[in-house]
């Protein structure tokens, strides 16, 4: 059953077709979404609330892109919100003394590759970090990821050749390696 | 090192970053399910034990009333629905002030309860009540969807922005998890819906605030 047909029976009110098309699609999403945020709890929340917010607005989707990518363009959006507002509420909760230490890399602690890069990567710009775990990470192309994220294909280039510049020269002793 | 690609040793780093676990699948259909099932039609009703919303509903039915009554030369016992007898140019125009007043005790009471929401989210109270008392406001706001007072343009895209946060108010599970509250905080201060309906309700005419 291809995704057109499966909407117009999760459209008609179909609960079986609804799980068909959860199942379809679950994956891709749940693994995006966990990158994003390296938590299983919010993983499964924002993985949870990104469909529930694909089924109520089923009856929008146009077609303009496929399916899967709408439904990651909703789950890139619940999880950069939820994201966000994690960050607000810690940044209230972290006192004055310890704010100069917010988004500072202890690069030179950990001589392990992984740890060094995801610790880099953590701490890239939102837009970048985004981009960077779509592309290079879960192997998005660029047209996908300018469609869920709402800018041009160039845009989404440009912000992976920068997140991959700033990359390279947090981890230049490993690169030269 | 060219831009095509990250080199490696770090290209095969990245696609080991934030390795996510098996996908809890069931676990999260399950969740997902419970709420689909909560939003499907024939879900039993909110209960009607919150006077001061159920009261906007009775408010906007006695004003649809009054509209249809006032409308010259109308029979009662013929009226017809509000936003088709308004379409039709040769029929008389029923009362739009008594939609207008219901429509502003509607967005008054939407405002003051979301006041409340965004206070309890702030302060980290559960609200028990407010699934409830948004299902309520959001039956009322459907209500002047579908009448008149949706006429109005702006009116019109406020109460459908109004409607998205009820709808995600109402939906809230008594034993939300802090990630699905920090969400529906999003969605009150999504569409700055606050500060329109401020804008909107004028200030020191409202004969609900005592009710809160």
């Amino acid at each position: 059953m291809d995704d057109r047909e499966l909407i117009g029976r999760v459209l008609a009110g179909d609960p079986g077709a609804e799980r068909a098309l959860y199942d379809a699609h679950v994956d891709r999403v749940f693994r995006l979404v966990y990158r994003m945020t390296d938590d299983l709890h919010r993983a499964q929340d924002y993985t949870q609330e990104a469909f529930i917010r694909g089924f109520r607005r089923l009856a929008d989707f146009r077609g303009d892109s496929a399916l899967s990518t709408w439904l990651c363009a909703i789950a890139v959006s619940v999880t950069l919100n939820g994201l966000r507002s994690l960050r607000r509420a810690r940044e209230r909760e972290i006192g004055l003394d310890e704010a100069p230490g917010l988004g500072v890399q202890r690069l030179d602690a950990d001589p392990d590759l992984k740890s060094r890069l995801a610790s880099a990567v953590d701490g890239l710009p939102e837009g970048y970090r985004t981009v960077f775990v779509m592309h290079d990470v879960e192997g998005y192309t660029h047209e996908e990821i300018a469609a869920s994220l709402g800018v041009q294909p160039g845009t989404s280039k440009a912000q992976l050749s920068r997140a991959r510049a700033r990359l390279r020269v947090a981890l230049a002793d490993f690169a030269r390696d | 090192m060219d831009d095509d690609h990250l080199e490696e040793p770090l290209g095969a780093a990245a696609r080991d970053y934030h390795a996510p676990p098996p996908t809890p699948r069931e676990a999260m259909w399950q969740a997902i399910e419970a709420r689909r099932r909560a939003e499907r039609p024939g879900t039993p009703a909110a209960p009607r034990w919150i006077p001061w919303a159920a009261a906007a509903t009775v408010l906007l039915a006695a004003g649809a009333a009054l509209g249809r009554l006032s409308a010259p030369g109308t029979p009662a016992g013929h009226a017809r629905a509000p936003a088709a007898a308004d379409a039709d140019p040769g029929r008389p125009r029923v009362n739009q002030t008594a939609y207008r007043i219901a429509t502003i005790e509607h967005l008054d009471r939407s405002e003051a309860f979301l006041t409340m929401v965004r206070a309890s989210l702030r302060s980290g109270d559960r609200e028990r009540l407010a699934p409830a008392a948004a299902r309520q406001l959001l039956a009322t706001n459907r209500l002047l969807l579908d009448s008149p007072a949706a006429r109005d343009s702006r009116m019109r895209l406020l109460l459908q922005d109004l409607e998205l946060v009820l709808a995600e108010i109402a939906q809230l599970p008594a034993d939300a998890t802090a990630s699905q509250r920090e969400l529906m905080g999003e969605g009150i201060e999504r569409g700055a819906v606050l500060p329109r309906l401020r804008t909107v309700v004028p200030a020191g005419t409202s004969s609900t605030r005592g009710d809160l």
